[in-house]
């Protein structure tokens, strides 16, 4: 039986004809039991998934765990798959971020008690803002976007989609994914520039 | 700084986080690879089972051989009572043989009353 759990620097060396291959003919070729098929939509989508997983959470472990999570769904869900309805692309990103939304959501009590209570010499809101941004100022201003806008803001901005498949994703208009990203990127220019208060936040 | 010194400001960080954006760590590619195996070991598994015939089948669907037993039970039963009904059960047959007789009678008595007004 072929060793599945070897290295991924081996996968990207499978080459050639499956490599040409869609995404939807290779789900379908690993519901019908092809290994490769599995290592090349790994090598595919894995690291989209993981990616928009990480500017969500702005964590590591949890954007692993979360890419673990939204592979594995694909992988049950293959044999369930309709070939030509939607992109297979479309459905891991929009799992992917529905898991991003529970995991939010799951840890939320656990960090209000964890808060401690502020002190005198806590540095505010634009200290640790120019701190984060010698590290990266982008996530540290994304992860005071509302939900929403942050999820249209990667889309767009960082993995580059085209609005319509964006929609697709969040399950809204073009319209609105349009006005999402505008909200979202006039927020994040505020937030760099240090202006949060002139942010209204509005969740939509 | 102006608002379109931030904007540009915003759209190199978008350009650097296209350029850096993360590859997937090699233990999290082999911690998908295993899940995609066992659930591929999973279903081929499942597909390799002969198929079971139809009449084994259709035993599962009313609960296997104690449903089956308990289907018989019911049946003789039935039968047992058709045939010899306990003493303190109405017979249905006879009372609806009496409802249609006394429906009959009382019909007749109207058609006589209408018959003998016309005349």
């Amino acid at each position: 039986m072929e060793d599945l759990t070897s290295l991924p620097h081996e996968v990207r060396g499978v080459e050639s004809a499956t490599d040409e291959l869609s995404d939807d003919a290779l789900l379908r070729q690993f519901a019908d039991g092809d290994a490769v098929a599995a290592r090349l939509l790994t090598d595919r989508l894995g690291p989209r998934s993981f990616s928009v997983a990480l500017r969500m959470l702005g964590n590591r472990a949890e954007a692993e765990d979360v890419t673990q999570e939204a592979m594995m769904r694909l992988w049950q869900m293959a044999p369930n798959w309709v070939s030509g309805q939607a992109k297979v692309s479309t459905w891991l990103y929009r799992v992917t971020l529905n898991l991003c939304v529970d995991m939010q959501r799951k840890k939320k009590p656990d960090r209000l008690a964890d808060v401690p209570e502020p002190e005198d010499n806590e540095p505010s809101v634009a200290e640790r803002l120019q701190d984060a941004a010698r590290k990266d100022a982008l996530q540290a201003a994304l992860s005071q976007l509302p939900e929403r806008q942050r999820q249209a803001v990667v889309l767009r901005h960082i993995e580059e989609l085209p609005n319509p498949e964006i929609a697709g994703i969040m399950g809204v208009s073009t319209e609105a994914v349009e006005s999402l990203t505008a909200r979202g990127k006039r927020a994040l220019t505020a937030i760099l520039a240090g202006r949060q208060d002139e942010l209204g936040y509005d969740n939509g | 700084m102006t608002m379109a010194e931030d904007d540009m400001e915003l759209d190199q960080l978008f350009a650097q986080a296209r350029q850096n954006r993360p590859e997937l760590p090699d233990d999290l590619a082999v911690r998908i690879l295993t899940d995609a195996e066992s659930v591929r070991l999973d279903r081929l598994a499942q597909a390799a089972q002969p198929p079971r015939p139809l009449w084994v089948r259709m035993l599962d669907g009313i609960g296997g051989w104690q449903g089956m037993s308990g289907l018989v039970a019911a049946s003789a039963a039935g039968v047992w009572i058709g045939f010899s009904a306990p003493g303190f059960l109405p017979d249905p047959a006879a009372y609806i043989y009496a409802q249609d007789v006394t429906f009959v009678v009382a019909d007749l008595g109207l058609d006589t009353t209408f018959l003998e007004d016309a005349e």
